[in-house]
């Protein structure tokens, strides 16, 4: 047992190799995710014929109405939120958008899943950012909501 | 003294190795935000924006805050909109259609080219968000 005689066999140096190992799983973790960044909502476009979400009954159909007169959101909102006063109209019932996503579950929640589609009809003047952000709202209260926008040519 | 060889360094230095990773780390990291294709646009936030998968099978229709068109990174008159989505998409059997429209438009600009793209045939669109505090554009 010749411990530390002389003290040059010490091992003073760092052990960088558990660190390289993180740094090398690190760099390649950014690498792949990237391209792969981009994230939003899948919506469609309601269609009027041969649809089989049109062909449901026209009273099983919900629709989410958005009015710069129910929400004045004809700038990107500030904030995180949406204005405090803002309501939209789901299935012909004026609603506060904070309770957007109670109502909805209420609604589409029990459906099945086929059949939970939200038709949204936004004016044109709406903001595009209000927009997603109630999109967003609805979509909190049923994760698997399909979204349809309705449209005139 | 059997054990003479231990003595010999025979360990590569790694260091310049930790050096020039360390730096290709900070690089992808600063880079990363700023990589996307297309012209510059205002994301709108959002809370719980979904994934919209591998970017290498989409294609990413932008709309920049004055209204013009972009696929991919070249920009486009709206009249050959349509011819070149169909050259975008190529002879790809399932093209996912991505669009990175501006938080300052309002709904009428992204409805028309929702509507374009539905009338060149394609079905369902994404609409890119980014979630609140995420980094990048």
């Amino acid at each position: 047992m010749q411990i530390n005689r002389g003290g040059s066999n010490l091992q003073s140096e760092i052990n960088i190799t558990p660190l390289v190992d993180v740094v090398l799983v690190l760099l390649i973790i950014f690498m792949v995710v990237v391209p792969l960044m981009l994230r939003g909502y899948d919506v469609d476009i309601a269609r009027t014929s041969t649809d089989t979400v049109a062909s449901q009954s026209e009273e099983a159909q919900v629709v989410l109405g958005i009015e710069p007169a129910g929400c004045k959101l004809l700038a990107p909102p500030e904030g995180e939120g949406l204005p405090r006063d803002c309501s939209v109209t789901l299935a012909d019932q004026k609603v506060p958008v904070a309770e957007l996503p109670k109502h909805v579950a209420e609604i589409l929640g029990g459906r099945p899943t086929e059949y939970r589609v939200l038709f949204l009809d936004v004016d044109d003047r709406v903001n595009y950012e209000g927009v997603l952000r109630i999109l967003d709202l609805a979509k909190a209260g049923v994760p698997d909501l399909k979204i349809e926008f309705l449209t005139t040519q | 003294m059997l054990g003479e060889p231990s003595r010999m360094q025979a360990s590569i230095n790694i260091t310049p190795l930790v050096d020039v990773v360390l730096v290709l780390l900070i690089i992808f990291m600063v880079m990363a935000p700023q990589m996307s294709k297309g012209p510059d646009v205002i994301l709108p936030n959002t809370s719980k924006p979904i994934e919209q998968g591998d970017e290498r099978g989409q294609i990413l229709v932008s709309i920049d805050e004055a209204g013009g068109l972009w696929i991919d990174e070249k920009p486009f008159n709206p009249e050959y909109f349509a011819d070149g989505l169909r050259a975008a998409v190529g002879d790809k059997t399932d093209p996912k259609i991505v669009i990175r429209a501006d938080a300052r438009l309002n709904f009428q600009a992204v409805r028309q080219i929702m509507l374009a793209i539905e009338n060149t045939g394609f079905r369902g669109v994404g609409l890119i968000a980014k979630r609140f505090g995420a980094q990048g554009e």
